[in-house]
């Protein structure tokens, strides 16, 4: 909590249209942890530059694109994308309907997993780097390993935008340090980019319907996170009992009249 | 799920003891019932056709419980000798209730998820209310059982600013958005 911001180095770029933050605390010569991070940055960068490349939907020379045409069938397309579409498709399952792979014209469109995987498999790049303290963000998607301050065992703090105001925070949520509970933080919402949701499969009816605002969702492992905050913003109520139910979450969610409702690692005394 | 688990375990448990009760009851009763039930035979021994094979034990008398008795039926009431009269259990319960109206306590049963015990009130020859005297105390399943989404004021939440924290989440921001973002400050000032 008393970490200064000079204590920590952070770079971005832009992928899959939003910005990726990579922030790593500062140890030692500064010149040091600012050619580790840049070259950190640039494998991460790779990871999502390659799957964008794959699944963008704003990429006509994509294979997602070219599925969109009626070009290529699933049978056909790559291993890479079956593989995200089978998960995509299990956890359509494990959240009842709520999450899903297809948007409501019949497209399959996997972004809303797509993110998540590449900021998992960017996370594994760091480790296989001998990173052990970072904090990765992807368009507001965190997943972090250790601390801001390395050997103190302290978490990363991250914090959630409270959707009325996107200046302000409506709370934070510790990650990552010793021993790790969360490392994974993801808001799903439609404060910043509908489209997201729509494309999860969110019906015009299910627009009107809509109970909930926004969903962070804490869990082990960003994936987890990512869909279901995801699915409990399409899914409201029934879904937020699933995923509080069937996964070891933290759940804090934003009805549309602005009240709260949160699992208790939401809670100021467990915070 | 693991919550239900728990419910789950606790109204078996439930089960169970209403079966202790009403063989409790028959056991208590059972010099006085053997002689109207094998009477009145009749109804109430075809619903308990299971236990018609009788082999005048516990494990008859609780089939109708829809518990299956589990043992623990036959172990509090061990044989205190049924004397034979199991295959007449059914009725025999019925009427030894018609007469003992009241309410009665449970013992303590321990399940997998902790102990539990429940009080039973009878009202001619129906039970009329089951109360849990007292639910499982183990503190895993406490904590499962609260990990649900409540109601929640603003000032319960951990109050934050962009200086506390090292990232921020929201739902998913453009590139644009990101430019004017908390996210973007914090990022800058950790250049």
């Amino acid at each position: 909590m008393q970490q200064t911001s000079s204590s920590l180095r952070a770079r971005t770029f832009t992928s899959m249209g939003t910005v990726v933050s990579l922030t790593i605390p500062l140890k030692g010569d500064a010149h040091t942890t600012v050619d580790e991070l840049e070259a950190a940055t640039a494998v991460v960068e790779r990871v999502f530059t390659e799957l964008d490349s794959i699944f963008s939907l704003y990429r006509p020379a994509s294979e997602a694109s070219a599925m969109a045409r009626g070009e290529l069938t699933l049978e056909e397309a790559s291993e890479v994308m079956r593989d995200c579409y089978a998960d995509a498709a299990r956890w359509r399952i494990l959240t009842g309907g709520a999450f899903t792979p297809e948007r409501p014209d019949g497209v399959v469109d996997l972004s809303g997993i797509v993110k998540a995987q590449a900021i998992r498999e960017a996370g594994t790049s760091l480790l296989a780097l001998g990173l052990r303290d970072w904090c990765l963000n992807a368009g507001g998607d965190v997943l972090v390993n250790g601390s801001p301050v390395p050997g103190s065992g302290r978490p990363w703090l991250a914090g959630v935008l409270d959707p009325a105001d996107r200046r302000t925070l409506l709370t934070a949520f510790p990650l990552g340090g010793s021993p790790p509970v969360m490392n994974a933080l993801a808001t799903s919402g439609t404060s910043e980019r509908g489209q997201h949701i729509w494309s999860a499969g969110l019906s015009p009816s299910g627009l009107a319907m809509r109970q909930f605002r926004q969903v962070s969702v804490a869990a082990r492992g960003i994936i987890a996170a990512d869909v279901l905050a995801t699915a409990i913003m399409v899914g409201g109520q029934r879904t937020l009992d699933l995923a509080v139910e069937e996964w070891d979450v933290a759940v804090l969610v934003v009805k549309n009249d602005g009240g709260l409702l949160a699992t208790p690692g939401f809670r100021l005394a467990a915070g | 799920m693991r919550f239900r688990a728990g419910v789950s375990a606790a109204i078996a448990s439930t089960g169970i003891l209403i079966a202790g009760w009403q063989y409790g009851l028959h056991v208590s009763d059972s010099n006085a019932s053997i002689t109207t039930t094998a009477a009145g035979t009749n109804g109430n021994a075809s619903s308990n056709g299971a236990a018609a094979g009788g082999a005048g034990n516990g494990g008859a008398g609780n089939g109708g419980s829809g518990n299956s008795g589990s043992g623990n039926s036959g172990a509090g009431n061990s044989g205190s000798g049924s004397s034979g009269s199991g295959s007449t259990s059914g009725s025999a319960s019925a009427g030894a209730s018609a007469k003992a109206g009241g309410t009665y306590q449970g013992s303590v049963v321990t399940t997998r998820f902790g102990s539990v015990q429940v009080q039973v009130t009878v009202k001619a020859g129906t039970i009329t209310d089951v109360t849990a005297l007292k639910l499982t105390d183990d503190d895993r399943k406490s904590v499962q059982i609260s990990n649900r989404a409540a109601p929640l004021l603003r000032s319960e939440v951990l109050a934050a600013q962009s200086a506390d924290v090292q990232t921020i989440s929201g739902a998913t921001v453009t590139s644009e958005a990101y430019l004017t973002s908390l996210q973007a400050a914090l990022d800058a000032a950790n250049f």
